[in-house]
């Protein structure tokens, strides 16, 4: 039976781990939301920033803000090209919900492929942001990247929730997640704000990557799992708000966190699909209202 | 002087079902119009493919230019504005947001906004009573007010509506047909799709009986005298 000090201290990683499965199911949301598509190439996003944020800190030793900059921008036009060049042919083909989601998944497949052959397979990872720690609490270790990714977490959804909420291109595309036609019969360019979900999707699971590579590492192969957790995250918050994901996020996180404490590692997956399947049985529509709130 | 919207052999099918066999029809600047006929002629289908939102044949002319090829929302730039079925509120937000968005256009000029709101805020007082409440918790009159609204804050030049006193009470649909009458009172040209043929005769200087997806009559709304006259059209 592991101690109180062990539990406590999966607690804090599983809030670290959890907060990037949250930003990783915000992009979940923020395509879903605006046109009804799961995208499964998210968790390759996750991956590309973590890889290209490698290249130019370790490689171009570029500062960590400009790097983190390139490196989120760059992913963010992947996420663009991903639309126009698949998406966007299948949905003006009328092509079934199924075969888009279905070309998603090739997607990521097609990417992992290429970064193989242009970047290598071997995992790679750069230092936390902050140099020393971790900061010790009693017996409980908190690594400086914690704070990055909490108060990056905390500034990108604030930032999403001003912009969803108080602009009118945000306003525009929660228009688009309730009801495309009238959106467009008002002169909202539905196509362009597809195109929008995509970068901002992708600049979402960018910056998830860039903050988790250093606990843990990034390579070609990440991509799947963040992106079944950063799904499952989406689901338990009901594919509605910002922070309902983000807060799925880090309930996923902490259970599989105490599950590998208390069952071990190969049990992580069995316990976040089995608190799936009971979230799913009680608030089948998320635990936070679910899918009528959006964005 | 050519004619606001001009509409020749408009058709338009669902899979190998004709629901709109090509349709000639046309509204005068300032001018209202209604579009007559039993469910399933065709009415709702019409006002689709003129704005686009089903893909159709033929040609739609607006203030003599050719727009046929133009997307949705390139239309509601023109100022062709229509106000769906069902009246395709977004549920989840304000009353405030749902006539900010119907000023997507404007961009960010705030003067012309806050112009339009005092507009709408003028035909419908009850809007700025309610301008915090989330739109689908509103009363059915509410939400038609709302689109109606929405709609004129896109400032449109013509107003498409399809069956706008569906599911409203006597008292409420008159009140937003009053409402129409007197928009085009001021000169906005209106197309309206009702089956409540009594209400919508009163406002409308011309009228379009639709049958099976074409048009069986087009003539002024005044020699409409009883559903007599109507069936004679739909079932001819």
């Amino acid at each position: 039976m592991p101690s109180a000090i062990e539990l406590i201290q999966s607690l804090v990683n599983g809030v670290g781990i959890g907060l990037v499965y949250g930003l990783i199911a915000i992009g979940f949301c923020v395509i879903y939301n605006a046109s009804g598509i799961v995208n499964f190439a998210q968790g390759v996003f996750v991956m590309l920033g973590g890889m290209f944020a490698y290249s130019f800190l370790v490689g171009m030793k570029l500062p960590l803000a400009l790097a983190a900059a390139i490196s989120i921008a760059l992913v963010a036009v992947v996420g663009v090209l991903v639309q126009i060049a698949v998406i966007r042919p299948m949905w003006k083909r009328k092509a079934p919900m199924f075969a888009i989601i279905l070309a998603t998944l090739a997607v990521q497949l097609l990417i992992e492929q290429i970064v193989i052959l242009t970047l290598g397979d071997q995992p790679r990872t750069y230092p936390e942001f902050t140099s020393g720690g971790p900061l010790k609490i009693g017996q409980v270790a908190i690594g400086y990247q914690l704070f990055w990714v909490l108060g990056c977490g905390a500034l990108m959804v604030g930032l999403l929730t001003l912009f969803f909420n108080k602009t009118r291109v945000g306003r525009a595309l929660r228009a688009c997640s309730q009801n495309r036609e009238a959106a467009a019969l008002l002169g909202i360019p539905v196509g362009s704000m597809l195109v929008l979900s995509f970068a901002l999707s992708a600049a979402l699971g960018a910056a998830a990557g860039i903050l988790i590579t250093p606990m843990q590492y990034t390579s070609y192969s990440i991509d799947g799992p963040f992106g079944v957790s950063g799904f499952i995250a989406a689901i338990i918050g009901g594919f509605g708000s910002a922070p309902a994901a983000l807060a799925g996020g880090i309930l996923l996180g902490v259970v599989q966190s105490a599950a590998i404490v208390v069952f071990g590692a190969g049990y992580k997956n069995v316990i976040a699909l089995t608190v799936l399947l009971i979230v799913l049985l009680f608030f089948p529509k998320g635990l936070f209202g679910g899918l009528a709130k959006r964005a | 002087m050519p004619s606001l919207i001009e509409v020749e052999g408009l058709s338009a099918s669902y899979g190998h079902v004709a629901a709109l066999k090509p349709v000639d029809l046309r509204v005068e600047e300032g001018e209202f119009v209604t579009v007559l006929g039993p469910n399933g002629a065709g009415k709702t289908t019409l006002l689709r493919a003129i704005s686009r939102l089903v893909a159709s044949q033929g040609r739609v002319s607006f203030k003599g230019q050719n727009i046929s090829g133009l997307s949705t929302h390139r239309l509601a730039k023109l100022g062709i504005i229509m106000v769906q079925e069902g009246r395709g509120l977004f549920g989840e937000m304000t009353v405030y947001e749902n006539l900010l968005l119907g000023a997507y256009n404007l961009g960010s000029e705030i003067e012309k906004v806050e112009g339009r709101f005092e507009q709408v805020f003028g035909l419908f007082p009850r809007l700025r009573e309610r301008a915090s409440q989330v739109a689908a918790s509103m009363s059915g009159g509410e939400q038609q007010m709302l689109a109606v609204g929405r709609a004129l804050m896109a400032g449109p030049k013509l107003l498409m509506l399809d069956e706008p006193s569906l599911g409203l009470a006597p008292k409420v649909a008159a009140e937003i047909l009053d409402t129409l009458g007197e928009l085009n009172r001021n000169g906005l040209g209106i197309l309206l799709v009702e089956q409540k043929a009594p209400l919508a005769l009163k406002l409308a200087r011309r009228v379009y009986v639709l049958s099976s997806g074409s048009v069986r009559a087009e003539l002024p709304a005044n020699e409409i005298k009883s559903h007599h006259d109507l069936a004679r059209y739909y079932f001819h």
